[in-house]
C-alpha cells in the first residue's frame, strides 16, 4: 500500500498541472506580499494628524462654548463627553511623539472603548466614515463591531508582551496579515487550490488504464492513498505562500504568536482576546477538514460520475453557496447554521463575525467543525461503500 | 491452475466468446491466434475480470474465482497482464516503471536488473519513456510483467514492433519462464515464432477455441506429410490431379500450394520431385502444415 503511496505522489508532484497551481499560488502570494500588503489601509490606523485635527476641533468647540452659560442640551451633551475624549486623544498623539507604544496603546484602547460606548446609539455622532461606504446600508453596525475590535486589541496589546509597534497596531506583520486573511479569501483560495489538485486524482488513471488496472490492491486501499496524497499535497500549497508571508515578514515584522486576535461573542456583544497561535492552529484544524471534505466529495464523484467537470462543478457549487443564499442578518429566521456551506469562510467563523452578521449565535468554530466533519465521514462511508461495489470500479 | 468455464460474451447481438471452457496448466505457454477483433483480447479481458462474462467463471487454483473485489485482488497478486505500450508515463523513466511493477507485486527487487541486463536494456532504461522507440517501449511493457513475476502471465501482442533480435531475446525468457512454472498466455501474430515455443496453440473463431493439432493431421508430428509448392497455377493443379489422383491437393490464398502425403509412402515423395522439377517448379519443401499454412485456410479462404 506505502509502494502504491509513492508511486501516486510522485506523479502528483510531477504532474504539469499541479506544478501550474503551485506556481500561481507562489505568483501571487509574492504579488500579494510586494504589491497589496504594502497598500493596505486599515480603517483604524495611527494617523496623528487625524488625532491631531479632531482634538483641536473639539478643544476649540470645548474653549468656545465653555463659558457660555445658556447652553443647548445637544452643547452640553458635547462638552461632557468631549473633554474625556480629548484626554484619550491627547494621550495618544503624546504617546506617539514620545513613541512610548504601551502609553499609546492604553490611551486607544480606552479611546475606542469610548468612543463606541457614545457613538453605537447615538444619531448625531459617527463612527469613522470609512465604515459608510456606498451601499453599505450597515456601516453603523460595522464600526460597532470595528470599534469593539479594536477596542479589545489595543487591550490585549496592554496586557500582553508582545514588541509593539507602528506596524503592529495596523495590523501589518506577517501573522496579523495572515490573520486577516483568514479572515477574507485565503481559506477559499486553499479550497480552489485543493480541488484542482484532486480533481482529477483519480480520474487521470483512465489514461494508463492497462498498466494500473491489474494492480493487485483494493479500490478502497487505492482511494484512501489517493486522499492521503491530494491532502498533503494540498497542505504542500502553504509553501509558495510562505514565501509572501516571509516577505512581509521581513517588511513589516513577523508579529508573535501571543498578539491578540478579537473573538466577538454574539450572545454577550463583546469581544474576548484569543492568541494569535490559538486562532492560526484553529484556523488550520477547520482548513483541514475542509480540505477532507473537498477531497471526500471529489473521490466519490469520481466513482460514480467520472466526470471532472461535475469534480470541479459541485466542489465550486459548495465553495460559492453562501454567495447564493447570504443576506445579512439572515440567521434571525433561518437555520443557516446546519447549512456546511456556511462555515467556509473558516476565519469568520472563528472570529466570531459571521455570527455579527448572520445574527446568530449558532455559527461557531465548535458546530462548525462537527457539521462538517460529519459531512466528511458520511462522504468517506459512502465512498467505501461504493468502492466495494462491483459495479463500480475506479478505471473502466 | 487457470481454469476458464463456459465463459460467454456477448456485445449486442454478436456473440464474441461462445461458452469457452479451457484450463491453464502450470509451466505451460498456449498461443491465441486470430485476426483482430475475433475476441482475443476480450478473453484476456475476462481472465483479469476488466470484463464481466455474461456467462461463465474464471477459476485460479481451484479455489479463487471474481466474486467479490477481495477476490479480484488476490487473483490479480497471481495474475498479471502485460501493459500496453502506448499506456506508458512518458515523464517517468523505464525503470521506475519496473520499480513500481516490483513493489506493487512485491516481488524480487533483483529482478529489476537481472530484467534489464536480459532484456538489454541498460542504455535507456534511466530515460523518459516518451523518448523510447516503439520497440524500447515494447520491451519495457515486457519487462514489467516479467518483474511482476506472477503464476500467470497474460501477453497481448508481446511481439509488436519488436526486431528479430529481441523477438528471439524475449522467446527465450518466455521459455525461461515456463520452466519456472509460470502460466503464460500469449495472443500473437508472429505465427512461425509462436510454434518455436507455444505448448499448444488455439485459433478463436466464430467465439470458439480451436486446438491446432486437432485442425490439421500431421501438425506437430515429427515426419514429412506435406509437400508445400509456391508458384502453383490452376493449370499446374490440374495437371497434378491427373498424374497423382490419389494425392489430395489444397490451393491456399497465401500463395502456396500444399500436397498432403501423410498417409503416402516415401518413394512416392521420389516421384512428386521428380514431376514438379519437370513442370518447372523448383521452389518446394517438404515438412509438415505450418501455422501460417493454417492461418491462412482458416481465415483466408472465401
Amino acid at each position: 500500500m506505502w509502494n502504491y503511496f509513492k508511486w501516486e505522489l510522485k506523479q502528483f508532484f510531477t504532474n504539469k498541472k499541479n506544478i501550474a497551481v503551485y506556481l500561481i499560488l507562489l505568483f501571487l502570494a509574492v504579488y500579494f506580499a510586494l504589491k497589496v500588503a504594502p497598500s493596505y489601509e486599515p480603517i483604524e490606523k495611527v494617523d496623528v494628524a487625524e488625532m491631531e485635527a479632531r482634538y483641536e476641533t473639539r478643544d476649540e468647540f470645548n474653549k468656545g462654548v465653555g463659558g457660555i452659560k445658556n447652553k443647548h442640551t445637544e452643547v452640553v451633551y458635547a462638552l461632557s463627553i468631549f473633554l474625556q475624549w480629548n484626554n484619550y486623544d491627547k494621550a495618544r498623539i503624546e504617546a506617539i511623539r514620545e513613541k512610548d507604544y504601551l502609553k499609546y496603546a492604553k490611551a486607544t484602547a480606552k479611546w475606542y472603548k469610548y468612543s463606541d460606548q457614545y457613538i453605537v446609539k447615538s444619531k448625531e455622532l459617527f463612527y469613522n466614515p470609512l465604515y459608510y461606504t456606498y451601499n453599505n446600508s450597515f456601516g453603523h453596525a460595522d464600526g460597532h463591531y470595528g470599534y469593539g475590535y479594536t477596542s479589545s486589541r489595543f487591550t490585549g496589546y496592554v496586557e500582553g508582551e508582545s514588541k509593539l509597534s507602528i506596524e503592529l497596531f495596523e495590523e501589518r506583520t506577517a501573522l496579523q496579515t495572515l490573520q486577516r486573511l483568514l479572515n477574507s479569501y485565503l481559506p477559499v483560495v486553499l479550497f480552489i487550490s485543493c480541488i484542482l489538485f484532486s480533481v482529477d486524482i483519480v480520474l487521470k488513471d483512465r489514461r494508463y488504464p492497462s498498466l494500473l488496472k491489474g494492480f493487485p490492491m483494493a479500490d478502497w486501499e487505492k482511494l484512501w492513498m489517493k486522499g492521503l496524497v491530494a491532502f498533503l499535497g494540498s497542505m504542500v500549497a502553504v509553501i509558495p505562500l510562505c514565501v509572501g508571508f516571509i516577505i512581509i515578514g521581513i517588511q513589516s515584522g513577523f508579529g508573535d504568536f501571543s498578539l491578540p486576535v478579537p473573538i466577538y461573542s454574539y450572545l454577550e456583544g463583546t469581544f474576548t482576546n484569543m492568541t494569535m497561535g490559538t486562532f492560526i492552529l484553529q484556523s488550520t484544524l477547520f482548513i483541514s477538514v475542509w480540505l477532507l471534505f473537498f477531497i471526500a466529495i471529489i473521490l466519490f464523484l469520481s466513482l460514480i460520475v467520472k466526470t471532472e467537470f461535475i469534480n470541479l462543478f459541485v466542489s465550486f457549487i459548495v465553495i460559492a453557496a453562501e454567495w447564493l443564499y447570504f443576506v445579512r442578518g439572515m440567521g434571525t429566521y433561518t437555520d443557516i447554521e446546519r447549512f456546511p456551506t456556511s462555515y467556509v469562510q473558516v476565519g469568520q467563523i472563528i472570529s466570531g463575525y459571521k455570527n455579527f452578521i448572520y445574527e446568530s449565535w449558532h455559527l461557531t468554530y465548535q458546530n462548525g467543525l462537527i457539521i462538517v466533519g460529519s459531512c466528511t465521514i458520511l462522504m468517506m462511508i459512502l465512498t467505501l461503500i461504493v468502492s466495494q461495489s462491483k459495479r463500480f470500479k475506479l478505471i473502466d | 491452475m487457470l481454469e476458464l468455464k463456459q465463459i460467454h460474451v456477448q456485445f449486442g447481438d454478436k456473440q464474441v466468446l461462445k461458452d469457452i471452457s479451457i484450463t491453464f496448466q502450470p509451466g505451460e505457454i498456449v498461443g491465441l491466434v486470430a485476426p483482430n477483433g475475433t475476441g482475443k483480447s476480450t478473453l484476456m479481458n475476462v481472465i483479469m475480470n476488466y470484463l464481466t462474462p455474461s456467462q461463465g467463471k474464471v477459476i485460479l487454483n481451484n479455489e479463487l474465482q471474481y466474486s467479490n473485489k477481495t477476490n479480484e485482488v488476490k487473483i490479480h497478486q497471481d495474475v498479471s497482464m502485460m501493459p500496453d505500450q502506448s499506456d506508458l508515463y512518458n515523464h517517468v523513466s523505464g525503470k521506475n516503471h519496473l520499480k513500481i511493477y516490483q513493489a506493487m507485486w512485491n516481488s524480487d527487487p533483483k529482478l529489476i536488473d537481472d530484467t534489464i541486463v536480459q532484456l538489454g536494456m541498460e542504455s535507456y532504461v534511466k530515460k523518459k519513456t516518451g523518448t523510447y522507440s516503439l520497440g524500447m517501449r515494447q520491451r519495457l511493457c515486457f519487462a514489467m510483467q516479467i518483474v511482476s513475476n506472477t503464476q500467470v502471465m497474460l501477453m497481448d501482442e508481446v511481439m509488436n514492433g519488436l526486431d528479430p533480435t529481441h523477438v528471439e531475446l524475449i522467446s527465450q525468457i518466455l521459455l525461461q519462464k515456463k520452466s519456472e512454472g509460470k502460466t503464460i498466455i500469449i495472443a500473437s501474430h508472429l505465427l512461425e515464432n509462436l510454434e518455436q515455443y507455444a505448448d499448444r496453440i488455439f485459433f478463436m473463431k466464430n467465439g470458439e477455441l480451436k486446438l491446432v493439432d486437432e485442425m490439421a493431421t500431421g501438425f506437430n508430428e515429427e515426419k514429412v506429410t506435406t509437400i508445400r509448392v509456391s508458384n502453383f497455377s490452376q493449370e499446374h493443379l490440374e495437371a497434378f490431379k491427373k498424374q497423382f489422383t490419389e494425392l489430395e491437393v489444397k490451393m491456399l490464398p497465401n500463395g502456396k500450394t500444399l500436397i498432403d502425403v501423410s498417409e503416402h509412402k516415401i518413394a512416392l515423395l521420389g516421384h512428386i520431385t521428380q514431376y514438379l522439377i519437370s513442370q518447372g517448379l523448383f521452389d518446394f519443401s517438404f515438412g509438415t502444415v505450418t501455422l501460417n499454412d493454417l492461418y491462412s485456410m482458416e481465415y483466408q479462404q472465401k
